[in-house]
């Protein structure tokens, strides 16, 4: 082995670590670890002073490798190759260490254990780091385009954003006409805006914008290339079905939300005069006064809120549908405009009109709508009453706790977002679902559009219910997050792909199926020999080929066998 | 155009801001008020919901910030305004505060932090605990630099006619420095312990404690530095500069002269006095009686002159200053005060037993026979000379009466001066004038006229008498006080004397019509205090260096002071302080004064420290320069000053965040008052990986708390307050905090009093079930009052919604207020010529709220984060990409002129 020069940081961050971890025991440690140069401990190796002080050893010691042990890969990787780029260190010979969630925070218990084991770990990564060869990115021209697929508020929006700073867009919607969901409603919060309104500008805006193409009555059904240059499968079926091929650097999906249906009984859903909020919202949009119903003019009105969300264990549902509180309470103001003598009944949980929307639920209680807190697990009950009203019980803790039956004319459950069926999208894209089953971001802070699809951004309520501003502010976000890869033309790829040794592959094919992103297909050599050729620019470097390898002729770059067998060596010694 | 966009404030949505349009390629400007970028987020524990730890998100993107190739950050630094130029560009004004630390010098080593004298709440950890005057605004800081927090001269140092760093020396004192006290006067002046005695201390006047219980004995205290070093035997503690073999002669050894002597030998000149008196010192040493001024300490204070290489020559009248020019010395400054005693013009003045009160009281001083005992003397004259003449008298044994024109109350000797008079037994005759003295051969005795007024309607001295109104006071002697002035007689070739016979030098400068000719104190001003005298002497030693260096005359860098801190302004930022006895005057007063003992006891060590221990810290930074000393890189620069930076913008993106409600405007919550009620912010920091305690107590005790009380809503949907809005995130972060205690704390039982829980968004209810299920006892009911109990304990009084409606009361250890969001007043006055609208609660208004979110009521203009409205960090995550996407269209459609 030859001499290596390799720097390890071993973070207290804050405490999180040295509260548990004996850190200055763990640099005592490995600082005798072959080819370790120098070792040092930190308050918060991330800060900027630290990143300084790394930088300043890797050009002062020489340095050639570098090890921190921290916190998760996930958080800081790119932040400490970053360091090592800066100061000319090539940023694959970075291993970043777990010190925290893999050690620290899952031995609060045993400070001897949990330091025993950062000290493997550290070793580890020494060992892994002192293999490491530099790695060069792969670079891949970026195609200027995005393709925005669902032409809701969210889409339309993203659409004339991504024109205006330069990039040009494709939008496939699956209807017939633009606008979602937002095109068929009337006044919406907090703005009394009205939805059609707000979809027909935008509508005229994309009209004006030669850079925004439309395909209506579209669908993706298939994506491939990598990141910065995919190509996409489009599939129109307006008057005669055809598939057509686009390339485009980034995608944006903004496919948005299916509303709760309840069930048969569920509130009484089914009786003749309880309806959805959907369902209310188009008679409220369509009334011209006092609501009537079959004739019968509408005087008392019941809302059940927290329809099909807050399920607990009556339901799969457990996420809060979060518009929901508003809108029915923004329904109530409008219904109190439209029939300032109805008498209105608001049965809830907790009132989330949240910030401004605030003002909404105070104006509506100062008209006189009632409002009456059931409690968890004892949800009001709707029935049919004699007199062909519906009687809505419930029991108010606001009044002691008691039992009030409610005659009403109409109840209006108050019904949440769930997420839009889209297998076909999902299996096109390969999109993450999170555990409520909307489409999940990386990190709701770090990367809050960002999928772990690279270049493939999620924008609107089919990330999680939204109203629909914050549908479009999202919608802008995914813009901006797009525009900042695009506008820079090119786009780097992780080397740390699977690689071939063309002398050892027997073109089994094993190699070829097992490869989730098809990245791998034989390729013809010199005198009728064929081997696996990996493309660099489509492996994801999960490693699922590896070790299905019969002839050993695949290692993964920054992994290979040799880097992990020494980290396996490095973990196994024993801590003396 | 020098950037394409200005993004004002570096919280967490103002650098997401910055970022994405870096990446996109457009050059940013990104203008922080605090010290360090990072804006709240960065104070945080964790966050929700994912329980990152704060500091993980936060200083990625710090550091991402500050090394962009397209980004340039401005700490410190304020936009003073915006306006459009003709190009419809914005034009951006930046003042980028001193830090007084040079940024490119500091190493970040904290080694100012640690000699800094001052500590005060440290607002970066929610005031739980100090921080100093000198510090790096927290350990993740970027840059990782450090600023000393001056806003401003504290009053007692700003007064200061001689220049001298009252609070400097005072926090000295506090941290037990008194050799370094010391030599912090010495910067100054030499007379360290004659001005302890016998300066008029107008710093006490303006002392901010004044107002409380009294100010800190700001005189008395350098008193007990000088008595200190002078008994430790130290030798002095500065280092003269090398004599850089130019010289100057001082004539007079007064205050003022020796003053200008020690600065002009510290800053490498040859210096020698020259002094007509048999002593060295001045009216110190001869005409300030004993029992204010010892002439010992006098004799210390010179023998620091001495000690450093000045060289005084006593019994040595100067009567021509060319010739000293011509003997070599290059500048020559006159420093003679004011020996000349002023004359009654009244029948019977040359009596014998008429003395002049200079002469009488140096010979007191100098210990001359006088043999007054059991005589009867008047003094005439009502200011501080006529005191000590009457004073002095009385110790040698006569009966004084004094006589003056003003009535009382318009007598220019200090009120006390008068009191303590009084008080020894002089006899005061105010409102007469006198007539003539009668004889024969020698005084008899004192014919007086009633003074009807003493000034004329515009205030000038006037006199105007009622000749009818007579009286006569029999007498053995007649101590004239009634004024002095200088005798420039004899210098008219090279100061032509002002018609008051002060010597005629330039007010600034103090330079006369012959070049290398300078004069200072009473001999240039007339007569002042001592203290004024001191600084004109330091401003003569300046203003020669200058003139001796061949340099312009910068009367600006002579005083680095900066404007005064109001003390209104001290009393205001307190959040507590106690009323501390301000300690006894210490003066022993007695009818009958029989010697020239001092009449003043000196402080204690205990009662130096308590009294230095009342300081307040108006100006925060007490200029006691230990920063200075230490600082390795010589990084330090108190005279920085405010810069100003123009630049000219394409857009801008409002990013300046949020205040918290300030939980003291719920009085009935008892914040502030009760130690162990805190606010959400303050359990963040207690819970952060930087936490000040490092656990979680309680902080009026140290206590570890079991149980713990959260009230919702503080500030938030209550018209009392004037909010009725949602603050949106208090829900969350309590949430949050709640589950983090249950793992610090696994003890604790944690209850949150709440009027709806608000669990909207993205896994956030789940969040809400999650910590439910921990054991967080949620109960729907508003606090109606907190009592404190005491053993420090909190009764909560509560409504049971859920359980009937019934009051309660239950106790608990500490009671966390979740304090909601306040907007950021400062977006109203950034804008000129365009006004930017704000909505009804002074949030920034989105003027297009439903299709473009984070636009503005100008063009151009955008807000990202929680200044359009409360929002958590996810979503002013997302609304500054909002905004940068609008940002960077407009960037665009302004390149091809849409």
């Amino acid at each position: 082995m030859t001499a290596r020069r390799i720097g390890v940081y071993v973070c207290h961050c804050g405490g999180n670590i040295s509260d548990y971890v004996d850190v200055d025991r763990v640099i005592d440690a490995v600082k005798g670890e072959e080819g370790v140069t120098v070792a040092r401990t930190a308050m918060f190796t991330c800060s900027d002073a630290t990143q300084q002080e790394i930088y300043d050893d890797i050009q002062s010691l020489g340095l050639d490798g570098l090890v921190v042990a921290s916190c998760s890969p996930k958080l800081h990787t790119l932040t400490f190759r970053g360091v090592a780029k800066r100061a000319g260190l090539n940023p694959y010979r970075y291993t970043q260490v777990n010190v925290r969630e893999q050690c620290s925070w899952a031995h609060t218990d045993d400070r001897e254990g949990a330091t025993e084991k950062a000290i493997r770990l550290v070793r580890a990564g020494i060992a892994r780091t002192a293999l490491l060869a530099p790695l060069d990115p792969t670079v891949v021209e970026t195609v200027p385009k995005t393709l925005v697929i669902g032409a809701g508020i969210a889409g339309l929006r993203a659409a004339i954003g991504l024109a205006d700073i330069g990039l040009s867009v494709v939008v496939v919607e699956r209807e017939a006409e633009l606008g979602g969901r937002v095109q068929a409603f009337g006044p919406m919060y907090p703005n009394d805006k009205e939805g059609s309104e707000l979809i027909g500008q935008l509508v005229e805006q994309v009209r004006r914008r030669e850079s925004i193409a439309v395909f209506t009555q579209a669908e993706v059904v298939k994506k491939a290339g990598s990141f910065g240059n995919y190509v996409v499968d489009i599939r129109t079926h307006s008057s005669s079905s055809m598939t057509m091929q686009l390339s485009v650097g980034s995608i944006i999906v903004a496919t948005g939300f299916a509303d709760y249906q309840p069930a048969e009984g569920e509130y009484g859903y089914g009786i003749d005069g309880v309806v959805t909020l959907p369902e209310y919202k188009a008679m409220l949009d369509a009334a011209k006064g006092p609501l009537v119903r079959d004739g019968r003019p509408v005087r008392d009105v019941a809302y059940v809120y927290c329809v099909g969300s807050r399920q607990g264990d009556q339901g799969p549902n457990q996420y809060c549908s979060r518009f929901c509180c508003s809108a029915a309470v923004h329904a109530s103001l409008q219904l109190h405009e439209k029939d300032p003598a109805a008498r209105q009944y608001h049965l809830y949980r907790d009132m989330r009109t949240y910030g401004k929307y605030e003002l909404m639920y105070q104006e509506s209680r100062e008209q006189g709508s009632l409002y009456l807190k059931f409690p968890e697990g004892e949800p009001p009950a709707v029935a049919k009453g004699a007199d062909g009203r519906l009687l809505v019980t419930v029991r108010d803790q606001l009044t002691g706790q008691k039992e009030v039956g409610i005659a009403v004319d109409l109840v209006v459950l108050v019904t949440g977002m769930v997420p839009r069926e889209n297998r076909e999208l999902v299996k096109a894209l390969k999109l993450p679902i999170g555990r409520d089953g909307f489409f999940n971001e990386i990190h709701p802070k770090l990367r809050p559009v960002e999928t772990v699809v690279d270049g493939v951004a999620i924008c609107g309520a089919c990330q999680a219910p939204k109203s629909s501003s914050e549908s479009v502010m999202s919608a802008l976000a995914a813009v901006t997050q797009s525009a900042a890869i695009l506008r820079q033309g090119r786009a780097e790829l992780d080397p740390q792909v699977a690689t071939v040794d063309a002398d050892l592959c027997t073109d089994c094919g094993d190699c070829y199926d097992v490869c989730p992103y098809d990245a791998i297909a034989p390729q013809e050599m010199a005198a009728g020999r064929k081997v696996a050729m990996i493309n660099p620019a489509t492996c994801k470097g999960c490693g699922g080929c590896a070790p299905l390898c019969p002839a050993g002729a695949i290692d993964l770059q920054g992994y290979t066998g040799a880097q992990v067998v020494a980290m396996i060596d490095g973990l196994a010694r024993e801590v003396v | 155009m020098d950037y394409d966009a200005l993004v004002i404030g570096s919280g967490i949505g103002g650098m997401e801001s910055a970022l994405k349009l870096g990446d996109m390629g457009y050059k940013v400007l990104v203008v922080e008020r605090e010290a360090s970028i990072g804006g709240k987020m960065i104070l945080l524990s964790k966050v929700f919901p994912t329980l990152d730890c704060a500091s993980c998100i936060s200083t990625p993107k710090m550091a991402a910030t500050i090394h962009h190739p397209n980004i340039d950050v401005l700490t410190y630094a304020e936009v003073e305004k915006i306006s459009r130029d003709a190009g419809g560009h914005f034009h951006a004004v930046v003042r980028k505060n001193p830090r007084f630390v040079d940024e490119d010098a500091c190493t970040g080593c904290q080694q100012c932090e640690m000699a800094c004298t001052v500590a005060v709440p440290d607002q970066f950890n929610a005031d739980l605990v100090a921080r100093r005057a000198a510090y790096i605004a927290f350990p993740q800081a970027v840059p990782k630099k450090a600023v000393i927090d001056r806003p401003g001269t504290s009053p007692c140092t700003f007064t200061c006619p001689a220049g001298i760093k009252a609070h400097g020396y005072v926090s000295l004192t506090r941290s037990g420095e008194y050799e370094k006290a010391f030599n912090l006067i010495l910067e100054t002046t030499p007379l360290v312990g004659s001005l302890g005695r016998a300066c008029f201390a107008p710093c006490e006047d303006e002392c901010s404690r004044g107002s409380l219980e009294g100010p800190v004995p700001i005189r008395r205290i350098k008193r007990f530095i000088a008595d200190t070093h002078y008994a430790s035997g130290n030798p002095v503690g500065v280092e003269p500069t090398a004599e850089n073999g130019r010289r100057v002669a001082v004539v007079g050894s007064g205050p003022a002269g020796l003053t200008a002597a020690w600065q002009l030998r510290l800053l490498g000149y040859g210096v020698k006095v020259f002094e007509a008196a048999p002593v060295a010192g001045g009216a110190l040493a001869l005409t300030i009686p004993a029992y204010r001024l010892p002439g010992e300490v006098v004799a210390q204070d010179v023998g620091n002159l001495v000690a450093i290489g000045v060289e005084i020559e006593t019994n040595h009248r100067i009567d021509d200053l060319e010739a000293l020019h011509r003997d070599g010395f290059d500048a020559v400054l006159l420093a003679t005060g004011t020996p000349r005693a002023a004359r009654l013009g009244v029948e019977g003045e040359d009596l014998k037993g008429v003395v002049p009160s200079l002469t009488f009281l140096e010979d007191a001083k100098l210990g001359r026979p006088q043999h007054l005992r059991g005589k009867h003397v008047v003094v005439v004259g009502g200011g501080n000379v006529a005191i000590d003449a009457a004073r002095s008298a009385r110790r040698l044994g006569a009966t004084v009466e004094q006589v003056c024109l003003e009535r009382r109350h318009e007598m220019p000797a200090f009120a006390w001066e008068i009191e303590e008079a009084l008080a020894e037994g002089v006899a005061l005759h105010d409102g007469w004038g006198v007539a003539a003295l009668r004889g024969p051969g020698s005084v008899q005795a004192i014919e007086l006229k009633r003074c009807t007024a003493v000034f004329d309607a515009s205030g000038r001295f006037s006199p105007r008498y009622d000749e009818a109104d007579r009286g006569e006071l029999a007498c053995d002697a007649v101590i004239v006080a009634i004024g002095m002035g200088p005798d420039t007689a004899g210098f008219e070739g090279t100061l032509a004397p002002r018609r008051n016979r002060t010597a005629d030098v330039h007010p600034e400068t103090l330079q006369g019509g012959v070049p290398y000719v300078f004069a200072c104190g009473d001999v240039a001003l007339g007569a002042t205090m001592i203290t004024t005298a001191v600084g004109s002497g330091r401003r003569a030693a300046y203003m020669i260096d200058r003139y001796l260096q061949g340099q312009e005359f910068d009367a600006a860098a002579f005083d680095l002071r900066l404007p005064k801190v109001e003390p209104e302004d001290v009393l205001r930022r307190q959040k507590s302080h106690s009323e501390k006895p301000p300690g006894a005057s210490g003066k022993a007063i007695t009818n009958q004064p029989s010697d020239f003992w001092e009449i003043e006891a000196p402080l204690t060590e205990e009662e130096a420290h308590y009294g230095a221990g009342r300081c307040l810290d108006c100006g925060v930074c007490s200029e006691c320069h230990e920063c200075v000393n230490t600082c390795p890189a010589d990084a330090i620069h108190l005279e920085m000053r405010p810069e100003t930076i123009e630049a000219q913008v394409g857009a801008v993106i409002v990013s300046t965040g949020f205040r918290l409600f300030p939980a003291d405007l719920k009085p009935q919550y008892g914040y502030g008052r009760y130690k162990n009620v805190i606010t959400g912010m303050q359990m963040d920091r207690l819970l952060a990986p930087t936490r000040p305690y490092n656990s979680v107590l309680r902080p009026g005790d140290g206590k570890v708390p079991d149980r713990i009380a959260y009230v919702m809503c503080t500030g938030s949907r209550d018209q009392t307050v004037g909010n009725p809005l949602c603050s949106k995130i208090c829900c969350m972060y309590s949430i949050k905090q709640n589950q983090l205690i249950m793992g610090a704390l696994p003890l604790a039982d944690v209850t949150v009093f709440t009027i709806d829980v608000r669990t909207a968004g993205k896994g956030y209810d789940e969040f809400y079930v999650q910590a439910a299920s921990m054991g967080t006892n949620f109960i729907k009911g508003r606090i109606a009052g907190i009592r404190e109990r005491e053993n420090g304990n909190l009764i909560v009084r509560y409504e049971d919604i859920e359980h009937e409606g019934a009051t309660r009361e239950e106790e608990f250890d500490l009671v966390v207020l979740a304090v909601g969001v306040q907007p950021n007043l400062d977006t109203q006055a950034l804008f000129a010529g365009d006004e930017l609208a704000h909505d009804a609660y002074y949030y920034v208004a989105e003027t297009d709220e439903d299709l473009s979110p984070g636009e503005t009521s100008i063009a151009g203009v955008f807000v990202a984060g929680a200044a359009a409205g409360a929002k958590d960090i996810p979503e002013s995550i997302l609304h500054a990409g909002a905004a940068v996407a609008q940002a960077a269209a407009y960037i665009e459609g302004m390149k091809v002129g849409v």
